[in-house]
């Protein structure tokens, strides 16, 4: 799948950029004389021809972002059936409506490519971005949509304190916000206090999308600045102040209230009909006339009508809509592990198939023991490399892929996947063969050589070698029988541990406050290395749970946790570089020394590989991934492009 | 009589401080607050909130005042503008959630309630009359069952049976096409159509420990001299049971009323969610769940006043039903 233009990689200097402007040119003229032959939907048509709509060309301006389509071409019509759950479910229509930043993903999650914005100019500094926005396009409304959308969005909207207590942290860097300037109506610059290198990157997340989220001409007579009638309005309203209707009425990124407004203009391929609020039992979104993307043959995008979001209390009844063929594409819900068979087995009488999702997630359980532990002998425990390696050592992985996850997975640390181009087989690899003589001896070496009577190995001190291993088993309820596995694993080398099934908010509470010996969550960073580095080095300081002040230390710039050591100082600063790095081959070779570092390192023991869940598609419906990236930072399905998806007719 | 009633309405104000304070509290009680909640949610979906947005959230709702302060807020509103607060997962009036689903809730629980009493009291009075019967134990023998029986197993093997043998959808309250369309006779056709499903699942269970009930009320009576005397006088069968035993066996229906009108909003949560009605049964679990305070706490502030003023009811109804009755 492409769109116009070819994909703006890396660092561009300005002749690459130059470059890819002609190519822009090229592809409008070739394309110019298709799109004279553009087709629309057929209910658009009519309403052209009756004058109740401008026709198609005005709609969709000079430069639209031509889809080539995952299969063939399309026909229009129909609605995409889905299901949502009754509660905090907003980012279910997020993931198929709403994700129309600058920039977007490409399938294979490891670039970005063109989207809202045509194309883009990096400094080399990575301090200044400047968007070519699209010329003639539009919002839902028919408005025109130009640059001083974008920087009324940030610099009157999200900039503004009583909005937003705080600007979000993708549109800051070096602790102070970008200042959004408009160059000319199709020109947009961000400009950044220190080097962010991230930013192409962020802008396709679905946190990124500020920069298109608010329509000036609506959005604005809910501002102060532009209303002095406003105070009425609120009033009108019953809320308590002006901040509360803004948000009512344009809701953010991931609030229920931005689906709840049909009245909002919006750049998405569907408009909300029936809206997401509390009382809804679905959601109805129907095709924005003026969306600006069209297909190779110059049809305008979407090809489907609508999407039919069923609202369920119970997800379980979702299950019960699949099989009886209720749903076209569905993978929020529905995937879990213990679905899977019951789904595999009704294909036929539902008429779907199922389609590959890959977690983000690098290890399905990232063990961290606390090398900043509280007890000074515990900690000279878990600081010791050998004893790490020893207790990867003693892990069975065989059995828990077979018993717990059904074979689906393979021995892993941590790491990028193996699909992705930054992985690194030592990292990824190292001490997942299991040999308990090894064990045994590094454990010996480490002076846990004495036992007691029942075989299990004493402390230095002679204490019991005993710690606790904090899981959440509401969160992650597999994660607790790999543990009770795990467990029966390190009997056999004398370590005793308790798997400690505790509540998510003291989970929390005591990693926060470094109370833990141990706890495991599911290793991220697979896909997403540098969004989600937490197992690289110490990076979160709520993440990375087997060195929390180190990575206090890390995020507050010294001035508070505790120093870490030189290998993970050296980690924080060639993240710091790979971070502020545009060119995407020189930021994998500083990943790269730097994933070197974490496999000598070897701080977090991992079990396997995040294991791959699954989506359901019906068969008719066509131009749909059959494998595809999973994750909130790549929201699937969106990057697939759901305005192409359609029902074979 | 009036001074009778003037008197429980008095006290219900001071019950009313009491349960509203105590349900703001439990509500409160469970580590965590709604943003901690909302947080977790996203996090199940693997889906993140800018750390800041979460912070400005719970400022917004003014999550980390004291919790005296929160409550006082909320009274003062509801007492001096009428206002139950707004929602906080979904920005909306409380009110307006509340309301939005109460006439399809009230729909349902009195379809269901004319449907148990139909069902169970000439049953009940049946085997009660014809007892150790043939019939009785046949009667038994269902109600046992309809008993045992939860409720939302019952509807989730109708519904497996449905989709899967018949094909058919069942859950919800409207077919697809007439969800949002305005009330016309093919709507109300098609509640009808989809509503019978519900009713007699929330029935059976209700039916089976009525029946139950009435029996053995039933069976007090009719061994009584009263009943003797009557039949003695030359009394027509039917006219002696339903004259005097039978008003007297009703005493339980009548006191139930009580537990009746909470149940228009409570009742039956756990069938409405997997049946996916609706009602606001479903809403009230989903705000307990998300610690949506207001919303929470507005619905359990309903479902106090209504088991209030459904004791009420059922006392003066007691009253009249049964002249034994003293009001004291």
């Amino acid at each position: 799948m492409g769109t116009d233009g070819k994909s703006v990689r890396g660092r561009m200097s300005r002749r690459a950029f130059l470059g890819t402007t002609t190519g822009f040119a090229g592809l409008a003229l070739t394309s110019g004389a298709s799109f004279a032959a553009a087709k629309e939907a057929p209910e658009l048509a009519a309403m052209v021809a009756k004058g109740d709509l401008p026709p198609l060309a005005e709609r969709i301006g000079e430069n639209p972002m031509v889809v080539t389509p995952a299969d063939r071409i399309g026909s229009y019509g129909g609605m995409w059936r889905r299901g949502l759950r009754g509660s905090s479910d907003h980012n279910g229509i997020l993931r198929c409506v709403g994700n129309n930043g600058l920039t977007r993903w490409d399938m294979d999650f490891t670039k970005v490519e063109p989207n809202v914005a045509a194309g883009w100019d990096v400094s080399d500094d990575a301090r200044t971005f400047v968007f070519h926005l699209r010329k003639g396009m539009k919002w839902s409304d028919g408005q025109p949509f130009t640059a001083d959308d974008v920087v009324f969005s940030i610099e009157d909207c999200v900039k503004n304190p009583e909005l937003y207590s705080s600007v979000p942290s993708i549109l800051t860097s070096g602790g102070k916000p970008a200042t959004v300037t408009k160059i000319d109506d199709e020109t947009v610059q961000f400009q950044f206090e220190e080097p962010y290198a991230l930013f192409l990157e962020q802008l396709a997340t679905p946190l990124g999308q500020h920069p298109t989220l608010f329509c000036k001409h609506y959005a604005s007579q809910f501002l102060p600045k532009y209303n002095d009638k406003l105070d009425d309005m609120v009033k009108a309203e019953g809320l308590s102040s002006w901040a509360d209707l803004f948000r009512a009425k344009n809701g953010d990124i991931e609030i229920p209230s931005r689906w709840a407004n049909p009245e909002k203009p919006v750049l998405d391929p569907w408009v909300v009909e029936e809206p997401y609020v509390g009382g809804a039992t679905r959601v109805i979104v129907k095709r924005n006339p003026y969306f600006w993307q069209i297909d190779t043959e110059g049809n305008q995008l979407p090809y489907l009508d609508g999407i039919n979001f069923g609202i369920s209390q119970d997800v379980e009844s979702l299950m019960l809509d699949v099989i009886s063929g209720k749903i076209d594409l569905q993978e929020r819900h529905i995937n879990s592990l213990a679905n899977k068979p019951t789904l595999a087995a009704n294909t036929e009488k539902g008429d779907y198939h199922l389609m590959e999702l890959v977690p983000s997630s690098a290890n399905v359980c990232s063990i961290y023991l606390n090398m900043c532990h509280k007890d000074p002998k515990m900690r000279a425990i878990f600081e010791q490399k050998d004893f790490r390696v020893a207790m990867s050592l003693a892990m069975d992985r065989e059995e828990i892929i077979d018993l717990i996850y059904l074979g689906q997975s393979e021995p892993y640390q941590t790491g990028p996947r193996p699909s992705h181009p930054w992985y690194f087989e030592k990292l990824s690899r190292q001490f997942t063969e299991r040999d308990l003589d090894k064990a045994n001896a590094l454990l010996d070496g480490i002076g846990l050589d004495k036992k007691d009577g029942s075989g299990m190995r004493l402390r230095p001190d002679g204490e019991k070698l005993f710690f606790s291993v904090d899981v959440i088993p509401t969160l992650y309820p597999d994660l607790v029988d790999v543990l009770e596995l795990v467990k029966s694993h390190w009997a056999e080398i004398g370590v005793d541990i308790k798997v400690n099934s505790i509540e998510r908010a003291l989970y929390y509470s005591r990693g926060d406050a470094n109370d833990h010996d141990a706890q495991v969550w599911p290793g991220p960073g697979g896909l997403d290395p540098m969004f989600d580095p937490r197992d690289y080095f110490a990076a979160h300081t709520q993440g990375s749970r087997y060195a929390v002040p180190w990575a206090q230390w890390y995020v507050s710039n010294g001035t508070q946790g505790e120093e870490p050591p030189e290998s993970q100082k050296q980690r924080m600063k060639l993240y710091d570089q790979a971070k502020a790095t545009v060119d995407l081959e020189e930021r994998g070779r500083l990943m790269h020394q730097l994933f070197e570092l974490t496999a000598d390192a070897f701080e977090t023991v991992g079990v396997c590989l995040g294991v791959n869940t699954f989506g359901v598609c019906r068969n008719n419906f066509l131009n749909t991934p059959k494998r595809e990236p999973d994750s909130w930072t790549y929201p699937n399905p969106a990057p697939a492009l759901p305005q192409q998806f359609f029902f074979e007719s | 009589m009036l001074r009778f009633i003037f008197k429980r309405v008095l006290w219900m104000i001071p019950a009313l401080f009491a349960v509203s304070f105590l349900a703001f509290v439990l509500i409160q009680l469970p580590p965590g607050d709604f943003v901690t909640n909302y947080v977790a949610t996203l996090a199940a979906s693997n889906e993140i909130i800018d750390q800041n947005a979460a912070d400005a959230l719970r400022e917004r709702f003014g999550l980390g005042e004291p919790m005296l302060l929160q409550y006082g807020k909320w009274i003062w509103g509801i007492l001096v503008h009428g206002d139950f607060g707004t929602s906080f997962e979904w920005q909306q009036p409380v009110g307006d959630l509340v309301w939005e689903r109460m006439a399809l809730t009230l729909t349902l629980t009195l379809s269901t309630l004319v449907a148990t009493w139909a069902i169970a009291l000439p049953i009940g009075i049946f085997s009660a009359v014809r007892k150790y019967t043939i019939g009785d134990y046949i009667v038994t023998s269902i109600s046992f069952f309809g008993l045992a029986i939860p409720s939302f197993l019952l509807a989730l093997v109708l519904m497996y049976i449905a989709v899967v043998i018949f094909g058919q959808d069942v859950s919800g309250l409207f077919s697809d096409e007439y969800q949002n369309a305005p009330w016309t006779w093919a709507k109300v056709a098609d509640l009808i159509h989809h509503l019978w499903i519900p009713v007699i699942i929330l029935a059976v269970s209700g039916t089976a420990s009525l029946i139950r009930v009435m029996r053995a009320n039933l069976l007090d009576e009719l061994n009584k001299p009263y009943v003797t005397t009557a039949r003695a006088k030359g009394l027509s069968e039917f006219r002696l049971l339903m004259k005097y035993p039978v008003r007297i066996a009703l005493n339980p229906f009548i006191s139930t009323i009580a537990w009746l009108l909470p149940n228009l909003v409570s009742g039956s949560i756990v069938v409405a969610v997997v049946l996916n009605l609706p009602t606001a049964a479903p809403l009230l679990l989903q705000s307990l769940l998300a610690q949506d305070m207001y919303l929470a706490g507005a619905f359990v502030l309903l479902i106090c006043t209504l088991t209030l003023i459904g004791s009420l009811v059922s006392d003066i109804l007691l009253a009249i039903a049964d002249p034994r009755i003293r009001l004291e």
